[in-house]
């Protein structure tokens, strides 16, 4: 294993004159002893120690990567993380019920809604509250929607810079920014809204609102298409994605994958179907899946397409809910919210949900006070990077960059 | 061989689409403001730096008790009995003198807790979102009615009260005391 670094080391003196070490002569053993006290471990020779990250454009944040490189091959890597780790579950313990949704919008900061709509869902179960009025159900769906897609065209618009496409990004920022000043007139701000509260949501939808999301759907149906002349079709780019960082569906659910990436390997696991909460069981839509039509099945390309189409799926969903929440617009969003939240003393409740990323799960252990004994959040992007050094290894350093990009990971929800 | 030149041909005719679709969007309106000179237009709840109206402040803490990140500050004087602060806008009588009342905008989450828990609708978000300033003090803004030599007096004249009544209540239980003791020594004696 290390015989070949240690073994025999040539030096190189500065008169040119070379001299071989026999390391086995000399202190190559208590080397050997030393790795394997340490447990590093061993490389063959030619191997480069890289660091990439934390301050990486690529890395979608501060994500550490420690990469053994073979000339260009991927050998291992090894993710460093908790350069972003904010102590939410400790805040948690130390917040009232209600005060932990501003916290729960930092974890994804790309899918708050999301985030608040799983935070209030454990609450309400936690406290058994679980007739909601019908404007309340339907908004959240509208605005998590809304969020799944601003959340997926930063998803994709980011593969593409990733693969050095500039103006799909450009392009898929532009409508996201569209959906952005939608939620921030919802709820006043453009990221973090701490909108939805626990039994409702914090404001009134203003007047006029859901006329606009209608109109940004049909502005935004003709724009996706433009983006899939621009970039998903283009034959470049689906050669450059398709042999890449493939993902076998038995080891996505060994590592508890969960979101776009386990459905591009093909496996159809989605909670708003499989476990459907709020009112997603009142909707028609489809789970896409990864078909590997241009490689092997689970490749980088399989889970790109899987986000764009269910962009197209969101659009679906939200065009329903629209509908549906026509006849309820004048109930009053606030009346069902709990004027003080303390659920019985050793109450415990795990609500998971489908954020953009996948799997988020909250687990809220109460000790009958009006603050929760414990909060554990699963994050999806946790479990999704620990599977890079799979994904990664035998391919290119280049190859890596769009891996990461593939498994679309925020730090925010990694460390929490 | 055939792959490869099919592959070549799908290149240029998938790029030939694409940049058709580009090509298009050089025709079309900028939309990126020149942020200076021009602006967004904020929506009408649109959560900005906090403003407090101190006039209409009662001093009731909930907005500082909420705050996820505890970044209000707030200091009262309890007015004296004859004292009359008047009424809040709402009309909340107002029962405390507002010495003190800061905001640390550099901790503020701008979650908007505080601006829904307060009862007389003081406690605003205002639309300005510029708060970059050059030194740490100036991110703290500081509400009060009272100007510094005011709010000390204030302060003192509270000081001054407690420290009254503590003596007073001392020399009370000093008295209660003594009168015990005497009341001791007499029972003794008889």
């Amino acid at each position: 294993m290390f015989g070949n670094l240690f073994k025999k080391r040539r030096y190189i003196f500065e008169d040119e004159s070379t001299m071989v070490f026999d390391m086995d002569q000399t202190a190559g053993r208590y080397y050997d002893e030393a790795m394997k006290k340490l447990e590093i471990e061993a490389y063959e020779g030619d191997e480069m120690i890289v660091n990439m990250g934390p301050q990486h454009p690529s890395t979608h944040g501060v994500l550490r990567l420690e990469l053994v490189l073979d000339g260009e091959l991927v050998k291992k890597v090894t993710p460093y993380l908790g350069y972003l780790h904010r102590n939410f579950e400790k805040h948690a313990e130390n917040t009232s019920y209600n005060e932990v949704i501003p916290f729960c919008d930092r974890l994804d900061y790309l899918a708050s809604m999301n985030q608040d709509l799983a935070y209030a869902l454990a609450v309400e179960r936690l406290i058994g509250l679980n007739e909601l009025p019908e404007k309340v159900e339907y908004a959240r769906v509208l605005c998590c929607e809304l969020n799944r897609i601003a959340s997926h065209l930063v998803a994709v618009g980011t593969f593409g810079l990733d693969v050095g496409a500039f103006t799909p990004f450009l392009w898929a920022f532009r409508d996201r920014e569209k959906i952005l000043d939608l939620l921030e007139w919802l709820s006043g701000a453009r990221m973090l809204y701490n909108y939805i509260w626990v039994g409702g949501l914090a404001r009134d939808l203003p007047g006029g609102w859901l006329a606009k999301v209608r109109e940004f759907l049909d502005y935004f149906e003709p724009k996706m298409v433009e983006f899939n002349k621009v970039l998903t079709s283009n034959h470049i780019f689906i050669e450059r994605t398709a042999h890449v960082g493939i993902l076998d569906p038995d080891v996505a659910v060994s590592y508890g994958c969960t979101g776009p990436v386990l459905r591009g390997s093909g496996v159809k696991f989605d909670l708003r179907k499989d476990e459907p909460y709020s009112y997603y069981d009142k909707f028609e839509f489809d789970v896409p899946v990864g078909d590997g039509q241009f490689g092997p099945l689970g490749s980088v390309l399989d889970r790109f397409v899987v986000r764009i189409q269910e962009i197209t799926e969101s659009v679906k969903i939200i065009r329903q809910a629209l509908d549906g929440i026509e006849p309820f617009t004048d109930q009053d969003v606030k009346q069902a919210i709990p004027r003080r939240i303390r659920p019985a003393a050793d109450a415990e409740m795990y609500v998971r949900s489908e954020t953009p990323r996948g799997e988020l799960g909250f687990l809220i252990r109460s000790d009958g006070s009006d603050v929760p004994s414990r909060v554990k959040a699963r994050s999806p992007c946790f479990s999704n990077i620990n599977v890079v050094d799979d994904l990664s290894r035998g391919g290119l350093l280049a190859d890596l960059v769009i891996i990461i990009g593939s498994l679309d990971i925020v730090l925010g929800c990694i460390d929490r | 061989m055939g792959n490869y030149f099919n592959n070549i041909f799908r290149a240029i005719s998938t790029i030939a689409v694409g940049m058709a679709e580009t090509w298009k969007a050089m025709f079309r309106p900028p939309i990126t403001l020149q942020y200076p000179n021009e602006r967004w237009q904020l929506p009408v709840n649109a959560r900005g730096i906090l403003f407090n109206n101190v006039d209409d402040c009662i001093g009731c803490f909930k907005c500082a008790r909420i705050c996820p990140v505890q970044c209000i500050y707030i200091d009262t004087v309890k007015a004296l009995p004859d004292e009359d602060l008047g009424k809040a806008s709402m009309g909340n009588p107002i029962r405390q003198h507002l010495v003190r009342f800061d905001i640390d905008m550099f901790k503020c989450c701008y979650c908007d807790f505080c601006t829904t828990v307060c009862p007389t609708e003081c406690l605003y978000m205002t639309e300005e979102y510029e708060n970059g300033v050059f030194s740490r003090e100036n991110g703290i803004y500081h509400f009060s009615k009272y100007s510094p030599p005011e709010a000390m007096a204030l302060r003192r004249r509270e000081q001054e009260e407690t420290m009254t009544k503590a003596l007073a209540k001392e020399a009370a239980l000093a008295a209660k005391k003594k009168a015990a003791a005497q009341k001791g020594k007499e029972t003794a004696e008889a």
